[in-house]
């Protein structure tokens, strides 16, 4: 039989392997104050695409709404200028 | 860079990208660009900052191009003129694709075709990164795969240990018939 403490242990082991909470990430762009986002700026604008050029979830990249809407619109522009591709 | 303002209260600032062809001809792209920055001076724009990034590969193919080469403009103008502007370079020959629109507050001008330089060098670095670890991956699987045929190869010597055993008995007896011999033949 297993011991009373074993169900414990179990649950502390589960805790230690689950991935953080992606509600809990802050918006990276407020960190550094960011009053706007330019459609020029590749390599800023790259992480927030995926593969298909889809632009990236904030639930998953953590960025705030005021700045996924910059986002949106710095991506919008890019891809009308050929810098980004619409869909891979 | 400075923040950006306009000098009057009648005129804007506004931010022209201009998408055109790669033109192998310097030539060319010369009287290009003067074509270009004499449609804004007819309208009486005055030039702020002119960004020229050169060759660039796009994203999709625009009306056959692949590649193409961007030039960002600033221009300070009347606002009333920009709707002018945007539709002599809609007709204009060469023009890929263009787009005019006017930088938010807090905006400053950078020399895009500079930094974007500098993020190649930089992506260089990491893709060098990402090919040593993929050797040194590469080198590990190489050592274990060494360290498992030299364990196959200390198993199977044991097995075979056996049968030699057996050599040395038969030369051993080999070497009694022999003796055997040599004293029949005494």
């Amino acid at each position: 039989m297993a011991s009373p403490n074993h169900h414990h242990q179990h649950q502390g082991k589960q805790q230690q392997q689950r991935r953080p909470d992606p509600r809990l990430k802050t918006c990276p762009f407020c960190e550094h104050n960011t009053l706007y986002l330019d459609y020029k700026d590749y390599p800023r604008i790259k992480p927030y695409l995926d593969y298909f050029g889809n632009i990236r979830n904030r639930y998953y990249t953590g960025v705030c709404l005021r700045h996924q809407k910059m986002l949106k619109q710095a991506i919008e522009r890019a891809r009308f200028m050929a810098m980004v591709s619409y869909r891979k | 860079m400075p923040e950006i303002s306009a000098t009057s209260e009648d005129t804007r600032i506004y931010e022209w990208c201009i998408l055109y062809p790669y033109l192998l001809g310097q030539k060319e792209e010369r009287e290009f660009f003067k074509e270009v920055e004499d449609l804004f001076a007819e309208v009486g724009a005055k030039m702020v900052a002119k960004d020229l990034w050169g060759r660039r590969g796009l994203a999709y193919p625009v009306k056959g191009a692949k590649e193409g080469c961007f030039a960002v403009y600033h221009y300070e103008m009347d606002p009333a003129k920009v709707r002018e502007v945007d539709v002599a370079l809609r007709i204009m020959k060469g023009v890929l694709r263009h787009m005019f629109l006017k930088p938010p507050k807090h905006y400053h001008i950078v020399k895009f075709s500079e930094t974007y330089e500098q993020w190649l060098k930089d992506r260089e670095t990491t893709e060098e990164v990402r090919v040593r670890e993929q050797e040194e991956k590469v080198k590990e699987q190489v050592a274990r795969k060494a360290k498992r045929q030299a364990k196959l190869v200390t198993s199977e010597r044991k097995k075979t240990k056996e049968p030699a055993l057996e050599a040395e008995d038969l030369t051993q007896k080999i070497e009694e018939l022999i003796s055997d011999d040599s004293l029949n033949n005494l």
